[in-house]
């Protein structure tokens, strides 16, 4: 792994100073199935092709912030701070 | 620039000394070890890894496994390419007693024991022999053993660099490459694992002048250019990232763009015997004869159906040197030298000689006659495998080209381009124009190209579209007899017939037929047997090399050392030491690693530190907590989220401890809480997962963004101690103009008071289980804080104590430590802390899971057991029930208090009540201990509320 993200805050900075937090999961409510909640706890959807993920700027600003990337090029298309309108 | 190293072949001097095997060997300056061993007269440098056969010089270029000597006791080094220093003490490895003479090349005899995939097939039973089989197996078969004499003093660092351009490899193209980008405007590094820039031109110019070659020479002076030679970019990553090792060093590089122009490795033709010393290959013996200076004794045979075949005969023939025959795979000769004896049509079959070349069988090549023509050398020139490696790490998809009987990149990677003879070119004046086509592009991807040099781009990329690639291969270059000792992989001893065997026990995927015979898994890392091995494989199943595919490219691209990858200097390596960490030093503190921190792990005695804080006072240094504040109207409702704990009804000025856990309810971490005010909060985390925390919290607080809270991390801003003992309130009452007595600061209580002049956090907490307040100051002030309480505490014969002592202590309470007790399977139950679980809460994280955990009831429990006798089992002690293992100690120790051993344990929880025996194996042993619910010491928590 040696992609670069670009922070929202610090901008361009190599893999190493992120930590990856996992794919960006909407939390079931309590009354939820227990599917939905095994599946939100254990499951990981590792696609193989674009994913919305998490990111941390461990080493720096300390910023959580989105990326999409392709699991497969690894190709980072987009970062963003984490908005409004999503939930987790 | 600088750094390039000397461009020059050989030249007049001195020269050096240096032994090989204990004999003296002069080299002459420029010279490398193979050089100065060549003119010595000595062929063979090692013995194969398998059968001991002898090996000599054959690749002269750094890839080939069969130079490989100890050279001052480091392992391993490829001797052609390096350069002697005067004393230097080279000994070859793999033999005994010597490699003229090596006992064991007796195993060329037994090859039949020694069946491709051995290891699966033979040895292993009876299985009681098999580590007797292996301790023999790993003796005989072998490289160079690293030398642990002198102690790992071998220093190993790291350089990062950046640039625009990086270009792996200085030949021809590469070094067009180079100066087109640079001229452009791009900064550029160029990478060459050799000890010269030139590559192949240096040593068969070919239709390239030599004056052009010195101004090519001149390139290296640009100011723009950093030149790294001796340097092999050994993995090209994500997002031109390079990594290079350049001896001791790693070079990271992260490049705009990069050029990979890492030319061919001339491929070996197999044949019987052709492992031999004196069997090399084209370019090698050019390098010995134009670089070093080396000459061959004796009759050659050249094997070829390349143009280089024929300029080496020339070269040979210019310095004396007497070539017997040029045997050429074609049925039409592919050129005429006059004088000299060529038999086209014809190839070789094998090579004689027992220890080192004395003739050459050769054999048309439609069948016939064999003859065989004595020699004492046989040179090969059937071409170069284009050395894609780089060019598959990065991402870039190649496809078989069979006109060229090579890959070829077909789709480039980002910012990846390639040039020269790794896309087919070997005539050098289309490789200096494939060189500075791919670095106008380089430069052009970053925009730095004028409209001029643009059209110029154009005109060469057409130019060379038109050019052919004059790579002319023969149908084979495998030979037809069927004799067991064709080696296809010298690394390995691998040979055409194992080759053969394993494919028709079924392993004929390239990639399975590769982990079974180990194929390209040797040192040169599929560089010589690549093409080989491809073709047989197709051969043998009878398709097409297309269709066999190719084993995927790795990075290293070259065997690395170890402390390249993980050495560096340990001023590198991050260490955090508290405000009060020379305090610590000059009381003679012994300390321990806790993550980045240094802890005193223990002053004296801990059983003293100990009993000072039971019966007296101690004091110790709780700085490396995670401390965070937590401000704002939503605090309260975050903290009912993220522990399973309720605050609502935390009172201010009130303490309470509290454990986080994740979603599935696996403890986190625990630390203790303090509500400041209505809307200011102050807790702590442990010191193990300070930094985890903070992000866990951190997360949560940007996925919810409608909670107005904000969040301080004080953990460095602020030393902790906590002063703990009967006496402890005594102390502190010296130093603090505030109300410290039991009424005003109850157990479990915070207040913000005057500690020694500095402004407190102090909490009246019990960690140890005795009195004790924690007080958090400015870090600045931890110093002053800690001198004053020791002096405060004189009259009460305050001691420091360390996290030994701590640890004693803390275990007398049944305190657990959440990742030494708990581990990633310990919920918030079975550890024992169902009483800190709120269900009744709407929801926190955890919840959904704890519930669940709760109705199925636990299966394991954390619990406290005693112990009688004198013998303290080791943390981590199985604990045995009827024969199976059913649990494991996690923390014990003697414990003064209670007059016995005592600990934690996790059992299944039909062994878990209170007074139930559970058996514990130390050493053989078997140990009784009861498990015991209450605390060890302090039941009633007097002392803690004293």
């Amino acid at each position: 792994m040696s992609l670069q993200l670009n922070c929202p805050n610090c901008g361009v900075r190599p893999v190493w100073e992120f930590h990856y937090g996992g794919p960006l999961k909407s939390r079931p409510t309590q009354d939820a199935s227990a599917e939905a909640w095994t599946s939100y706890i254990y499951h990981k959807p590792n696609p193989r092709g674009d994913q919305k993920e998490w990111w941390y700027h461990r080493s720096a600003c300390k910023l959580w912030f989105l990326a999409e990337r392709n699991t497969q090029s690894n190709n980072v298309h987009t970062t963003q701070r984490f908005g409004a309108e999503e939930s987790k | 620039m600088t750094d390039h190293g000397s461009t020059e072949g050989h030249s007049a001097g001195n020269g050096v000394q240096f032994t090989f095997d204990g004999q003296i060997v002069r080299a002459r300056p420029g010279q490398t070890f193979a050089g100065a061993l060549h003119d010595a007269g000595i062929h063979t440098l090692s013995r194969s890894f398998k059968y001991h056969r002898p090996r000599g010089l054959f690749c002269v270029t750094g890839r080939c496994p069969n130079c490989m000597c100890s050279v001052n006791g480091e392992p391993n080094v490829r001797v052609c390419t390096r350069k002697p220093a005067a004393g230097d003490v080279v000994k070859p490895q793999n033999a005994w007693p010597s490699v003229r003479f090596d006992i064991m090349s007796i195993f060329d005899k037994m090859h039949r024991l020694l069946p491709v995939g051995f290891y699966y097939k033979t040895m292993h039973k009876p299985r009681f022999m098999w580590p007797i089989f292996e301790s023999v197996i790993r003796r005989i078969a072998g490289l160079g053993e690293v030398d642990l004499s002198n102690g790992g003093s071998e220093q190993y660092d790291k350089l990062n660099l950046f640039t625009d351009v990086v270009v792996v490899g200085g030949g021809l193209a590469g070094l067009n490459a180079a100066y087109a980008a640079a001229e452009a405007g791009a900064d550029v590094i160029l990478i060459d694992d050799q000890p010269t820039l030139g590559g192949h031109v240096q040593h068969d110019p070919g239709s390239i002048d030599v004056h052009e070659l010195a101004v090519r020479y001149q390139i290296m002076a640009h100011p723009r250019i950093q030149t790294f030679v001796s340097s092999t970019a050994f993995g090209l990553y994500e997002e031109n990232y390079v990594a290079v090792q350049q001896g001791n060093r790693m070079i990271r590089i992260r490049a705009q763009q990069t050029v990979v122009a890492s030319g061919g490795w001339e491929r070996p033709y197999v044949f019987e015997n052709n492992d031999l010393p004196g069997v090399l290959l084209a370019s090698g013996a050019q390098r010995l004869l134009q670089q070093q200076g080396c000459k061959f004794d004796g009759p050659i045979v050249i094997v070829t159906d390349q143009p280089i075949g024929y300029r080496l005969a020339d070269q040979l023939k210019q310095k004396g040197m007497h070539v017997a025959a040029l045997v050429d795979l074609h049925d039409q000769p592919q050129g005429a030298i006059e004088g000299l004896r060529v038999l086209a049509g014809h190839t070789i079959q094998a090579a004689s000689g027992k220890s080192h070349v004395t003739g050459a069988a050769i054999v048309p090549t439609r069948g016939g006659t064999m003859q065989t023509i004595p020699c004492q050398w046989i040179i090969q020139a059937v071409g170069f495998t284009p050395a894609t490696s780089l060019l598959y790490q990065s991402g870039c998809k190649l496809k078989y080209n069979a006109d060229l009987d090579q890959h070829q990149v077909t789709e480039w990677a980002q910012g990846v381009h390639s040039a020269g003879a790794v896309n087919g070119y070997h005539e050098p004046l289309v490789c200096v124009k494939d060189g500075t086509r791919a670095g106008l592009a380089a430069a052009n991807a970053l925009g730095l190209l004028t409209t001029d040099l643009t059209k110029r781009l154009t005109q060469l990329e057409s130019e060379i579209s038109q050019s052919t690639r004059d790579c002319k291969p023969t149908a084979s270059y495998i030979s037809n007899s069927k004799d067991k000792k064709k080696f296809v992989c010298i690394c390995e001893d691998v040979t055409e017939k194992d080759l053969c065997d394993a494919i028709d026990e079924g392993y004929a995927n390239i990639e399975t037929l590769k982990r079974y015979s180990t194929i390209s898994m040797g040192p040169c890392q599929g560089k010589m047997c690549q093409s080989a091995s491809i073709a047989i494989c197709a051969r043998h199943k009878g398709i097409d090399i297309e269709a066999v595919g190719t084993t995927t490219s790795r990075p290293p691209e070259q065997p690395v050392p170890l402390g390249v990858l993980a050495g560096q200097a340990p001023h590198f390596s991050l260490i955090r030491r508290t405000a009060m960490h020379h305090w610590h030093e000059e009381a003679g503190a012994r300390f321990l690693d806790a993550g980045t921190w240094k802890r005193p792990e223990r002053y004296t005695d801990p059983h003293d530190e100990y009993q000072a804080v039971r019966k007296g006072v101690g004091l110790i240094d709780v700085s490396t907590l995670g401390k965070i504040e937590l401000r704002g109207p939503d605090v309260v409702k975050f903290l009912e989220f993220i522990y399973p704990n309720r605050f609502a009804n935390l009172a201010i000025g009130k303490v309470r401890y509290g454990a986080i856990c994740d979603e599935a309810g696996i403890l986190l971490d625990d630390g203790m809480i303090c509500r400041l005010d209505e809307e200011r909060f102050y807790l702590s985390t442990s010191t193990g997962n300070a930094d985890a925390i903070d992000s866990w919290f951190r997360w949560w607080l940007t996925a919810k963004p409608q909670w107005d809270i904000s969040m301080t991390n004080m953990s460095t801003a602020l030393s902790g101690m906590n002063l703990a003992g009967p006496h402890s309130r005594d102390v502190l009452r010296r130093v603090s103009t505030g109300d410290v007595s039991n009424e005003a600061l109850p157990y479990p209580s915070v207040k913000l008071l005057d500690v020694a002049g500095v402004p407190a956090i102090v909490l009246r907490i019990g960690f140890v289980g005795e009195l004790g307040f924690e007080i958090h100051v400015p870090s600045q002030y931890g110093l002053h804080v800690w001198n004053t309480l020791m002096e405060a505490g004189k009259d009460f014969d305050i001691k420091p104590f360390g996290v030994e002592a701590q640890r004693r202590l803390r275990l007398d309470k049944k305190h657990l430590l959440p990742g030494v007790d708990t581990d990633a399977l310990s919920n918030m139950y079975d550890a024992d802390l169902p009483w800190i679980v709120k269900l009744d809460k709407e929801d926190f994280i955890g919840r959904w899971s704890l519930n669940r955990i709760k109705e199925r009831g636990p299966k394991q429990k954390l619990i406290g057991f005693k112990l009688e006798g004198t013998t303290v089992p080791d943390e981590a002690s199985l604990i045995v029930k009827q024969g199976s293992l059913v649990g494991r100690v996690t923390s014990v120790r003697y414990s003064p208090a209670a007059g016995s051993i005592v600990g934690l344990a996790w059992v299944p929880i039909e062994s878990s009540k209170n007074g139930d025996i559970i058996d514990i194996r130390h050493a053989g042993q078997s140990l009784k201990a009861v498990v015991q619910d209450d605390p060890f010491y302090d039941v009633a928590g007097e002392r803690l509320n004293s």
